[in-house]
């Protein structure tokens, strides 16, 4: 369906911007990359947590750790600035640049072009101050404070005005399948992140998510994983269907097959994202609905993989030689592998085993490093010669980083992948007997660090061969000029973007569908008789519309053309099919009665400075590396559960009152769903559970005087920061407006529980004579009193409190909803200051 | 086959959704497959060439 030209117009594209996101992509890069580097090699070397610096500086820092550099902290910044700012920035570039030639128009306002640019890279700044700072929400993958999120949703809002209007614009009335990526990017990750970054601030920065327990569970892995598919996936695949063309000199592969990978995958991505919750205590259900979607993705991402591959066909000969084909294919089969081994770990018998382990870290990774790290160098190495009107400084550099790069990424997936099948198995393994577990958890994590250390080799390996790159590039632009494409372009006659909203509801095919669906439903719901008669109607309705199409076939056809060369109502179907998709699994688990969640046991509620505690906690991000979720299966259960208690993995209930949730998603470390215990005999809040407040006291300070062989960081300056007592009343206020049924308290009660909690458990620690962080020499009151406000004391007062349940008795199935806030509140008016397990 | 949808409705209601979204993708996979088929080769042809029509070649 091209259009008549009238007239042409001379079109300077504004290639400055992509210049810009270019050089920002790369610096974020080395970055990014540098911090996993680093990660790696903490998990290798405590010392890498802070220690090394004492060494770097001769001796003038003296610390076991540094906040600013613990794994818990790092972590995020590395995942963010990985996905958010190289990918990110690197998907620009490629968006600006080649919707501006595919709509054969410059961008629509480079007022917008600029804010967009700029405004990312402060976010990118401000994410890179706070994470090391330990500012976070506490949910992986969307970990950034709220006033950065504000931010973000407005620069995404303006990219999309830009883009939208820039679609509107073109010169060009088709939109290629690229744009169509593109769409489903924008639109996707705009729900997605508001929805998932909900919060209701305490005050500036921290705030407490919206959703808890399982809802947030579920809305965070829907985000989670459609992340990884909106972000690192969709924009990527775009980005492939107009660059793979452009290096090979040939169209893609089939036309035909696109169009069904595009829809396939917008369909099925956003429905897999509960796999990441098997065998939990997730629904069933949602857990089938989850493995049933992430297997059915195989297909479109094979389709995908094969379709761009077979782009490549008659232009092999140039693997040879060209630097960007061969980064391109390599790209593309790392996607290929990738997928294929995405749906493979969602099957729940191969999840038990890679769950929580490596196995999930070296599939991230094969993404990750392969398929978005290979496509930004292609793309980055045939970009560099046309944004600078040159030739590109060394293609021997270029063919050099891609051999490093990727004997980096197979030494890394390797590693990883036996690191974690080799753990996963020794974790599940009996003693002679049966009756109890093989090995320790150090045990297992001692066994795995040859593979850890060729994890940090072959990362170190990629970060070299992406320094290549960065100099290849720099010194290319450094040989030419910067040079905005001017092109002549032919002004089609306007029939494109015409079709009325109307026009896109209201028409034949689209009520035959909706008069189907009702009566189909009406089938299933209606008494005898009248259900007989609405499958009739369905029946006829089918019929009548096998006539339409055979009378009117033509105008259905063109219907659907004319959606094709029309953003706006295509926009719209693709929100309506992601929408679909998120709904379906998140609106059941909002509206189905609590009651039937919390399977007879309820979460004990945190006092004030356990409260305190588990922000600390969520601030130190020991969720990266310690989760809280007891699967159903017998290896967790003999592992974690405790003795005497029957079924004791995780159950809904237990996280009730969590926001944020803290399930994890990978163990470095052992699980501690269970790690607290009951109130000691005598006191009115101190409780000890698996261990002592003496063992956590040490383990804080020094974790290899109690676990011989433990990679976790020392946490020096617990012992020396005060909890923020103040803020208590405001985290309460906040807490109870989010559902969590605290009773009315004033903030002289709240701050007076927070002390008189922190005294009994410093003054246990002070009697046992504790040693004493570096420089202090206190008696035992004064040491009491100084410990009190100290945050070690709030986090031991969190660890020893988890895992605590009281059992909710149900009268019956009929009753009413004991999760009502004021009935609880009556309830536990006479003992709030919660009882222990009574089970 | 109503009866099965009944009871699952009335006995679990949640396990329908499964069904639906199968359904539902099943429908949209089957539409946008006969869209492809029936593209005409010369607006096929054109389209996969639309990123090599531009000076970037």
């Amino acid at each position: 369906m091209s259009t008549p030209a009238t007239q042409t117009a001379t079109i300077q594209y504004d290639d400055k911007t992509v210049r810009q996101f270019m050089f920002f992509s790369v610096l974020w890069g080395l970055v990014g990359m540098l911090v996993g580097v680093i990660c790696a090699t903490q998990l290798s070397w405590w010392q890498m947590n802070g220690k090394f610096l004492e060494t770097l500086t001769f001796g003038a820092v003296q610390a076991d750790g540094i906040s600013y550099l613990t794994f818990g902290r790092l972590r995020p910044l590395h995942t963010n600035a990985v996905i958010f700012a190289f990918v990110g920035n690197m998907m620009f570039a490629g968006i600006y640049y080649s919707t501006q030639r595919l709509c054969k128009a410059r961008t629509a306002s480079d007022l917008l072009s600029k804010i967009h640019m700029w405004g990312w890279q402060l976010i990118i700044v401000a994410a890179a101050v706070s994470l090391p700072a330990g500012l976070t929400r506490g949910k992986e993958y969307a970990e950034l404070i709220w006033p950065i999120n504000i931010a973000v949703a407005l620069i995404w809002v303006v990219f999309a005005v830009n883009f939208f209007w820039t679609l509107a614009k073109r010169n060009e009335s088709s939109l290629y399948v690229a744009l169509w990526f593109y769409i489903a990017t924008i639109v996707t990750v705009a729900m997605l992140y508001i929805v998932n970054h909900l919060s209701l601030p305490t005050s500036f920065p921290p705030s407490y998510p919206v959703f808890g327990r399982r809802q947030a569970g579920l809305v965070r892995w829907w985000h989670g994983d459609t992340a990884v598919a909106c972000f690192p996936t969709t924009p990527i695949l775009g980005i492939m269907y107009y660059f793979l063309p452009k290096a090979a000199n040939r169209p893609v592969y089939s036309y035909r097959l696109s169009i069904i990978h595009f829809w396939s995958l917008v369909f099925i991505y956003i429905w897999a994202g509960p796999h990441h919750l098997l065998n939990t205590s997730l629904p069933r259900w949602l857990q089938m609905l989850g493995m049933l979607f992430s297997l059915m993705l195989w297909a479109p991402s094979w389709g995908g993989m094969l379709n761009g591959l077979l782009t490549l066909r008659g232009a092999w000969n140039k693997l040879r030689t060209d630097p960007v084909i061969k980064f391109f294919a390599a790209g593309v089969t790392f996607y290929g592998m990738a997928t294929f081994e995405g749906p493979l770990l969602s099957i729940r018998a191969v999840n038990q085993l890679s769950h929580y382990t490596d196995w999930t870290i070296g599939h991230v990774h094969s993404g990750a490093l392969g398929w978005n790290g290979f496509m930004a160098a292609g793309m980055f190495y045939w970009l560099a010669p046309r944004l600078w009107k040159t030739k590109l400084w060394s293609v021997a550099m270029a063919n050099m980083h891609f051999w490093i790069g990727l004997v980096g990424i197979l030494l890394y997936v390797a590693a990883m992948w036996t690191a974690g099948v080799m753990q996963g198995l020794m974790l599940g393994e009996v003693a002679e007997g049966g009756t109890t577990l093989k090995y320790d958890f150090v045990e297992t994590l001692k066994a795995i660090q040859p593979q850890y250390i060729l994890r940090s080799f072959g990362g170190t390996l990629f970060l070299l061969g992406f320094v290549l790159c960065a100099i290849n590039l720099w010194k290319t632009a450094r040989s030419g000029q910067p040079h905005d494409d001017t092109v002549e372009v032919a002004v089609p006659v306007r029939s494109h973007d015409s079709m009325k909203l109307r026009e896109t509801l209201i028409n034949d095919p689209v009520a035959y569908c909706i008069l189907g669906c009702f009566t189909l439903c009406l089938w299933f719901f209606l008494p005898p008789y009248a259900n007989v008669a609405a499958l009739v109607v369905t029946i006829l309705l089918a019929i009548k519309a096998i006539h339409g199409f055979r009378t009117r076939g033509a105008k259905w056809i063109d219907w659907h053309e004319r959606l094709l060369h029309n953003y706006l109502p295509f926009t719209l179907l693709v929100f309506i099919a992601v929408a679909i998709g998120g709904a379906v699994q998140i609106i059941p688990s909002l509206i189905v009665n609590r009651e039937e969640n919390v399977e007879g046991r309820l979460q004990e509620l945190y006092t004030p400075l356990e409260l305190a505690g588990r922000d600390i906690y969520v601030s130190e991000g020991c969720y990266n590396c310690h989760s809280q979720m007891i699967r159903m299966l017998m290896p967790d259960v003999m592992r974690y559960s405790r003795a005497g208690k029957e079924d004791d993995f995780s159950h809904l209930g237990e996280s009730l009152f969590d926001h944020p949730f803290q399930w994890g998603s990978k163990r470095t470390g052992p699980d501690l769903a269970r790690e607290g215990g009951e109130i000691v005999e005598g006191s009115k809040f101190m409780r000890t559970g698996v261990r002592d407040n003496v063992w956590h006291y040490n383990h804080f300070m020094n974790p290899r005087q109690t676990s011989e062989g433990s990679n976790m960081p020392a946490y020096p300056w617990l012992f020396e920061q005060e909890t923020d007592i103040k803020a208590l009343p405001k985290k309460i206020a906040v807490q109870r407006k989010l559902g969590v049924p605290y009773p009315a308290m004033n903030q002289h009660e709240i701050i007076d529980k927070a002390r008189m909690q922190s005294l009994e458990i410093a003054n246990n620690l002070a009697a046992a004579k504790v040693l004493q962080p570096a420089g202090l020499e206190m008696d035992q009151e004064e040491f009491a009193k100084y410990l009190a406000d100290r945050q070690v004391v709030a986090l031991i007062a969190y660890m020893q409190k988890l895992g605590t349940y009281r059992i909710q008795e149900k009268k019956g199935p009929a009753e009413g909803q004991p999760l009502d806030p004021d009935s609880y509140r009556t309830e536990i008016t006479g003992n709030d200051d919660s009882t222990a397990n009574n089970e | 086959m109503s009866e099965m949808f009944k009871r699952v409705v009335h006995e679990d209601w949640t396990t329908i959704v499964p069904m639906i979204a199968f359904a539902l993708m099943f429908g949209v996979f089957v539409v946008t497959t006969i869209r492809a088929l029936r593209l005409g080769k010369s607006e096929r042809e054109r389209l996969a060439t639309l990123p090599l029509n531009d000076s970037d070649r």
